[in-house]
């Protein structure tokens, strides 16, 4: 038998080898180009970013030259609120390697501001964060650093600084322990100061640091010397209404405002009110001007040494005349007797009238938030309270007040707010509303230069820069009663008189008699020379060249010149 | 034959190379850009130091601190109206030169020393002739008591020296400078010379011209006769 065997054509078999190969090597093709695909991405990536990437201006939007709060700067540029960035000391309690005990001890050494207990019972409360310093110098943080805790944290943190400390502290305000401002301009320019867009242009107020320095230390002199419980000063630019200084005591460091006296957060420039006494008298003077009732300084009243008044009160003077007196020396011996009588002829409508005109019967107009509620008669405003006001009992308004009215009786007889801010292109001097006439405003500078040359304000008196002002003590009211020993006395002053520029004002709150000042503790006494020295400091950096040839127009008043003693 | 096949190789090399220099000036430019970038951040971290320092100077020199200084140390007060200059004729009195070293090392040194009696005439005669400005040592003696012969002394310095305040006095400062000093070697009577403080006479007679300038420190500080004021006797 044959048998054939017939050959499996195996050809069939690779005849779909060549493709399996093929799709291998497509598939490996594609991994490839996958590979080379992303590798390719990556470099190209690379290559973009190499080359696209303009590193130069990459941090633009974070100028770290812009304060984390904004600068506040004064008329002329010297900073007086800065932020910093200070260093933190913190401690991770829950995190401590060390040994509480001894820990506690050495912290006790470096920040002797807590005992060893306190820190201790920190170290052991398991907290998970709590500052140990904030604002610590860099001595202090390199000490600590060297204690080698791991648990005890550094950090940078803007903070507040005041560099002059506690100059113009009122007036600046300060922030709390979140950065916000809760006192002052702080307060007041809080959104500004924060704002990315504008924090970056410091705020220009308008105190000036030398000035605001000289009242401050002459003040505070005086303050030591007559053991007064407070005081307060301006120096207001008459014509534009801007503050060149405004200061309270006792002085408040703003960089801790938690310390000091209890009652050094209070503001008693403009939210302390104060019955100022005699200081108003040009005021009713003025009026009686400007409605003709005064027509000359020689006009003639009636001066008993005591004047009955409905509801049994008497109106005295501290050295009556006893007979007929004028004008001007009602003025000049602070006659109340006098000018209760002015006041009257004025009339409690008119009188009202010009007070609201000047402001006296609102609080304030200031920036600021801090500012006190005017007290008057109110609906009592018959002719007794009328004749009180005239001399100044019976209301109470703020130092600034005071400072602002002057302002306006002497700036040729228009009211305009007074201003924390620069004038300048962004703060235009307002316009103003007329309340005295300008011949009133000019013939009232002769009457209170008179006062200073002849009269009770002698003391006040810098020699060439033309001092005129009124003296001004007022009894406190203690208990519902006023009490002869503790008194408010106030200078409110204006120079150069013969071209009224500035306004002083300075506030002593009970000062006490010394045996130097013969046991008086008028205004003429201690604050009259305060007055006086701090016009002699800055007179001239105000730009009032000192000159002992130059006077005001006084031939209104030549007759009353002669020199009586002050009192 | 061999280019053909190393074509793809000379290719590749090429763009490679191009590659490679483009490659090189990109890192280039991004090497200058990162150095740039550096130096901004130093500019950036030396006005923050300098803001620090500012502060810091500020704090330090803060307004209450000068105030505590000028309280405890310099005593410095406000000038007072008198010291404000108001007009041109006030400034121009201000002015005044003040005398070189130069100048009042010059300046001629003469000594003489004066015997009452004949020789009295020409040499007050020499005294008194208008010189330039010299220090002159003259020793005088007294005429009525003869025994006991009183030195002279003054001194005297350049015009120019006149304190501000002071009308210049154009008489006195053509005088020269008489100094009446004690010198033992022209004079018999030691004990006479020490009197020195007495007021001598007006006739001097200059007897010797002595240009000594170191003897000059020794002739300040007595005058007996014209007293000069204090700003002129440090000329010497």
């Amino acid at each position: 038998m044959t048998a054939y065997v017939a050959i499996e054509p195996r050809l069939a078999a690779p005849a779909p080898r060549p493709e399996g190969l093929a799709l291998t090597y497509h598939r490996l093709m594609l991994i490839m180009l996958v590979f080379a695909g992303v590798t390719m991405l990556i470099a190209s990536r690379l290559l973009y970013l190499q080359i696209a990437t303009d590193r130069s201006t990459g941090d633009t939007g974070l100028n770290p030259l812009i304060p984390a709060r904004g600068d506040i700067v004064d008329r002329n540029g010297v900073p007086l609120a800065r932020s910093i960035d200070a260093w933190t000391i913190a401690v991770h309690p829950d995190k401590l390697l060390g040994k509480p005990e001894e820990l506690a001890v050495k912290l006790a050494q470096l920040m002797p501001e807590h005992s060893a207990g306190d820190y201790l019972k920190l170290l052991k409360s398991g907290k998970s964060f709590a500052y140990l310093s904030r604002r610590a110098l860099p001595e202090l943080v390199s000490a600590v650093n060297a204690l080698g805790e791991p648990a005890i944290e550094f950090s940078r943190e803007p903070e507040r600084l005041y560099p002059q400390t506690g100059l113009a502290a009122h007036v600046l305000g300060w922030t709390d322990s979140e950065g916000h401002g809760v006192a002052g301009m702080e307060k007041v320019l809080d959104r500004q100061l924060i704002n990315p867009a504008t924090r970056g242009t410091p705020v220009e107020l308008s105190i000036d640091t030398r000035v605001q320095a000289a009242m401050e230390s002459e003040l505070g002199a005086a303050m030591a010397k007559f053991s007064a419980i407070g005081a307060a000063g301006v120096v207001l630019d008459l014509k534009t209404g801007e503050v060149l200084a405004m200061t309270s005591l006792p002085q408040l460091n703003p960089n801790k405002p938690g310390q000091g006296a209890v009652d050094a957060g209070f503001n008693r420039a403009t939210l302390g009110v104060y019955e100022l006494g005699s200081t108003f008298k040009p005021f009713t003077v003025a009026m009686a001007m400007d409605l003709g009732i005064v027509k000359t300084f020689s006009q003639m009243y009636n001066c008993p040494t005591g004047l009955p008044v409905a509801g049994g009160h008497v109106i005295t003077d501290t050295h009556p005349f006893g007979g007929p007196c004028s004008v001007a020396d009602i003025m000049r011996e602070s006659s109340n007797i006098g000018t209760a009588q002015i006041a009257a002829q004025v009339g409690s409508q008119h009188q009202q009238d010009f007070l609201r005109r000047m402001g006296f019967l609102e609080p304030v107009q200031v920036e600021l938030h801090e500012r006190g509620r005017t007290l008057t008669p109110g609906n009592n405003w018959g002719e007794v309270a009328t004749m009180t006001v005239g001399f100044g009992h019976g209301i109470a308004v703020t130092p600034l007040h005071l400072a602002l009215g002057y302002a306006t009786l002497f700036n040729g007889g228009i009211r305009r707010p007074a201003t924390l801010y620069k004038v300048g292109p962004g703060h235009p001097v307002p316009e103003g509303t007329r309340v005295f006439t300008e011949e009133t405003s000019r013939r009232m500078r002769g009457l209170l230069r008179l006062v200073v040359l002849a009269g009770t304000g002698k003391k006040a008196d810098a020699p060439g820069y033309r001092v005129g002002g009124k003296t001004g003590t007022a009894e406190k009211l203690q208990g519902g009663h006023y009490s002869g020993s503790a008194v408010v006395t106030t200078f409110a002053g204006v120079f150069p008189m013969d071209e009224p520029r500035y306004v002083v004002v300075a506030m002593l709150d009970d000062p006490k008699a010394l045996p130097e000042t013969f046991g008086f503790h008028t205004a003429a006494w201690n604050v009259g020379p305060v007055v006086s020295h701090v016009v002699s400091r800055v007179g001239a950096l105000l730009g009032v060249a000192p000159d002992p040839t130059r006077e005001p127009d006084l031939s209104e008043v030549a007759a009353y010149l002669k020199p009586e003693p002050a009192h | 034959m061999i280019a053909r096949s190393f074509k793809s190789v000379i290719w590749v090399a090429t763009v490679g190379g191009a590659a490679l220099a483009c490659y090189m000036v990109s890192l280039r430019v991004a090497t200058e850009r990162a150095d740039l970038a550096k130096v901004e951040h130093q500019i950036l971290a030396a006005k923050r130091e300098i803001r620090m320092l500012q502060t810091e100077l500020g704090t330090r020199g803060r307004m209450s601190q000068l105030d505590d200084w000028n309280a405890n140390v310099l005593a410095l007060s406000a000038p007072t109206s008198a010291q404000f200059v108001r007009d041109d004729v006030t400034l121009a009195r201000l002015e005044r030169h003040d005398a070189t070293v130069a100048e009042r090392t010059s300046a001629e040194v003469r000594m003489a020393s004066a015997e009452t009696g004949a020789a009295a005439a020409p040499a007050q005669a020499a005294a008194e002739a208008p010189k330039p400005p010299q220090v002159v040592n003259a020793v005088a003696r007294p005429a009525p008591p003869p025994a006991h012969p009183v030195l002279h002394q003054a001194s005297y310095t350049p015009p120019v020296k006149a304190a501000l305040e002071e009308a210049p006095k154009p008489e006195k400062a053509k005088k020269p400078e008489q100094h009446a000093k004690a010198d033992a070697a022209k004079k018999p009577a030691d004990k006479k010379v020490a009197a020195a403080a007495k007021p001598a006479p007006e006739k001097k007679v200059a007897i010797a011209d002595k240009p000594a300038p170191a003897k000059k420190l020794a002739a300040r500080g007595k005058p007996a006769r014209h007293p000069a004021p204090a700003q002129e006797s440090d000329a010497d």
